[in-house]
């Protein structure tokens, strides 16, 4: 009984604390429920659900709902198709290869990743007027293609491959492209597919470097069409919650499907330094 | 010679894999650092130097860092920054509670169905009793409970995987999207946030103004005491591990500074203003402990300094709740005043003094299910059962067992997490203030980066942005080498 009782106040200690934590999340989808009117009412229940809030989005003016979901779509997407592959070949480098200087190499890579973003942010602006990429595609993505974190994420993940795979393919006269590419590559799918995750969640909901670089509505991707969204029309709850949720939704899903590879991640990424 | 060849072959190659990657950091990283920090040396500012006016950019040496120390708003905004980095040790101090509780027993295993019925059968009795209270708004309370009673089942039979996903949610949606999401929940006049406060203030109002002045004044000054003791007991206790040689001479000082904090701000705070003049006893009684135990010299000399991550995220957590108790204290002496005229509940982001603690409310709902819950949860299922069965053994109550098995076990993931969250935290607060508050109001919620934002790309002095940025920068890079320097113990094992 003494057992039951303790396992029923845990149980209930834990679900008080989930559901006050998924409560803004409940609100947010009833809002986007409900009509304008009802907005400003105390009650969090629409009289009827209106789901055609979320196709009025899509409808509204200046609002380019769907242009900015695939904007950052797009974005995210060739960002993470950069760093995963710029990366996998770096941490190759540093845990497959052997050479002279490599591991200076590697600490400065590290180093790096403590520099504050915001120190580079100004030059880079610059630079990219300079260029003339300001407001393009090319501007979001290559200064973010780059990544020393996920560098390090595989190169843990890579040093953790047994080394007699290195001497097998060296004695099938492999040479050090095809071991990347045929025999450390495939083994690295954990991680690669972890990586994935993180960059594409990571600059589908990047703020800063956009908001600096897209000047024209045709190129906001969703945070900062969300930050407009909110500025010039925000007084239309109902519209900004259905925004707000489907800009969330996603991310939502990705995670419940992907938690397993994405709690490994995390432990790669810090625990075993 | 042949080695060498060979050497150098292996460098070539290993060098031409990272190719890519070191393009992109000459491009993105390296060259960008230098400009920048040339850009700090000089009076480059939009304004007079564009295309329409062609002045020419000059070096004007340590000009913008003067003009950085002798700027007034410059330290309002540190003291921002570091005002909102309170918010790590109690995110610490959550995402562990939270852990600590996913990573008991708690699935009903043979219990399940006894476990779902019992659930249910409360769900039912507190909808009940809910809406016989006449709280009036009936469908909300059957959708709040009905809430909690999906979550308590499926959390009973699913066990720590349904609680963990529900805890990360708000960590892992944290953006643009869901700081929008929490402008309309402050929303002073129509958000849900108030609407449900509005009612619960209007009930006790009355009860609160028949306080009479003399019980709220004897409350304020009772935590305003207990604040002290709080802080001075704190003290003593860090010259205890001192004397015992369980810590250095610098866990010593900097948590002496930590405890003394909320002592000296008091001065400025506290509601009793014509006592402010004794606001210099508590922390001189404190600093007169530690120069008498250092004048007494310790008992057991040990090594280097140890224990320093935890003494700062112990003090840290200290400290927010003495500041979080200065706040309710004032709260607390003006209320009987303040009820007598109708209790209206705080206006939240668009309130000076209300503003900083919204945004660190929201964010420690986004902190409790973060990636350090889960570094923790991995970190306690590591813990051995032995030490416990050791601890059990000695008769170790619940809290013993914590600081003596588990806290000592987790030093690892804590100090990582500490390191982050600080290097994280002396660069944060930009997206929040750049969504919901726009820094304001009147400042109350301007960080460094946000700081740095609007001098650079709003006002254009971009030579003065840089040395904000580069200020910035040697302030994380400080307080992290300081970090590893004093807090290596954990990493040299």
């Amino acid at each position: 009984m003494g057992k039951s009782a303790k396992l029923l106040a845990l149980n209930i200690v834990l679900a008080v604390i989930a559901t006050s934590l998924i409560l803004p999340f409940v609100w947010m989808i009833l809002t986007s429920l409900k009509t304008l009117d009802e907005v400003g009412l105390p009650s969090w229940l629409p009289a009827t659900f209106k789901w055609s809030n979320y196709a009025d989005v899509f409808r509204m003016k200046e609002i380019l709902f769907s242009r900015w979901y695939l904007n950052s779509v797009f974005v995210a997407s060739w960002v993470t198709f950069l760093q995963v592959f710029t990366s996998s070949l770096a941490a190759f480098s540093f845990s497959r290869l052997q050479w002279k200087g490599r591991d200076q190499v590697f600490l400065l890579y590290l180093a790096t990743m403590m520099l504050p973003g915001l120190v580079m942010m100004i030059p880079n602006y610059r630079n990219m007027i300079a260029l003339g990429l300001v407001d393009t595609y090319a501007g979001l993505i290559l200064p973010a293609a780059f990544t020393a974190f996920g560098t390090f994420l595989m190169r843990q993940f890579m040093m953790n491959i047994p080394r007699a795979l290195d001497e097998a393919a060296n004695i099938d006269g492999a040479s050090k492209w095809q071991l990347y590419w045929e025999v450390i590559l495939p083994l690295s799918r954990p991680a690669l597919v972890t990586l994935t995750i993180f960059s594409f969640m990571g600059n589908y909901q990047n703020m800063f470097w956009p908001l600096v670089m897209t000047k024209t509505p045709h190129r906001y991707t969703l945070p900062i069409g969300m930050l407009f969204f909110d500025s010039t029309q925000g007084q239309q709850t109902n519209y900004l919650m259905a925004a707000v949720s489907m800009s969330v939704i996603p991310m939502i899903i990705v995670f419940v499907f992907m938690q397993k590879q994405l709690v490994k991640g995390i432990m790669l990424g810090s625990v075993k330094g | 010679m042949r080695m060498n060849k060979k050497e150098l072959k292996d460098i070539l190659v290993g060098v031409s894999f990272l190719t890519p990657n070191i393009c992109g950091f000459l491009a993105f990283t390296l060259i960008p650092l230098l400009i920048s920090l040339y850009m700090a040396f000089t009076n480059w500012n939009l304004e007079t130097h564009n295309m329409f006016k062609d002045n020419p950019v000059t070096f004007v040496g340590l000009e913008n860092f003067r003009q950085l120390l002798s700027e007034k708003d410059f330290y309002k905004y540190l003291g921002n920054t570091l005002f909102f980095m309170m918010r790590i040790p109690i995110g610490i101090a959550g995402s562990l509670i939270a852990a600590i509780l996913l990573s008991s027993n708690f699935r009903g295993g043979n219990k399940r169905i006894w476990l779902t019925s019992v659930a249910t059968i409360m769900l039912i009795v507190g909808c009940g009793a809910m809406v016989l209270g006449g709280m009036g708004a009936t469908a909300m309370t059957i959708l709040i409970c009905g809430l909690f009673g999906v979550v308590i089942v499926s959390g009973s039979l699913g066990g720590q995987t349904v609680y963990r996903t529900l805890f990360y949610f708000p960590h892992f949606t944290a953006g643009v999207a869901t700081f929008i999401l929490w402008k309309k929940l402050y929303s002073p006049d129509t958000g849900p946030i108030n609407y449900a406060l509005t009612p619960l203030l209007n009930t006790i109002a009355p009860g609160l103004a028949a306080i009479p002045h003399s019980g709220a004044v004897v409350t304020a000054a009772g935590m305003t005491l207990l604040i002290v003791g709080i802080c001075l007991y704190g003290v003593y206790r860090n010259t205890a591990l001192w004397r015992d040689g369980e810590s250095g001479i610098i866990s010593l000082l900097i948590g002496s500074v930590f405890l003394s904090l909320p002592l000296i701000y008091m001065a400025p705070w506290t509601p009793f203003q014509t006592l402010r003049h004794l606001a210099f006893v508590p922390p001189a009684l404190a600093w007169v402990m530690v120069a008498v135990r250092l004048g007494k010299g310790r008992r057991h000399p040990s090594n280097p300094d140890e224990g320093l991550a935890d003494a700062v995220i112990i003090c840290g957590a200290v400290m927010a709740g003495c500041f979080i108790l200065l706040g309710l204290s004032r709260v607390v002496y003006g209320l009987p005043e303040m009820a007598a005229d109708g209790l209206e509940p705080p206006k939240w982001i668009a309130d000076y003094h209300w503003a900083k603690p919204s945004l660190m409310i929201m964010g420690f709902w986004a902190a409790i299910g973060s990636n350090n819950m889960l570094l923790y949860l991995a970190g306690l299922s590591g813990v051995s059962q032995e030490l416990y069965e050791a601890a059990d053994i000695d008769g170790a109550s619940g809290l013993q067992r914590f600081w003596h098995v588990t806290w000592p076990q987790l030093a690892n993931i804590t100090f990582f997490i500490l390191i982050m969250g600080i290097i994280h935290g002396l660069q944060g607060g930009f997206e929040m203030a750049r969504t919901m508050t726009e820094g304001g109001p009147f400042h109350a919620t301007t960080t460094l980066s946000y700081y740095i934002y609007t001098e650079g790309f709003a006002t254009g002095r971009l030579g003065y942005a840089s040395a904000v940025s580069w200020a910035l920068f040697a302030l994380t890079l400080s307080i992290t080498l300081f970090n590893w320097k004093f807090g290596n113990r954990y990493t040299n094992d």
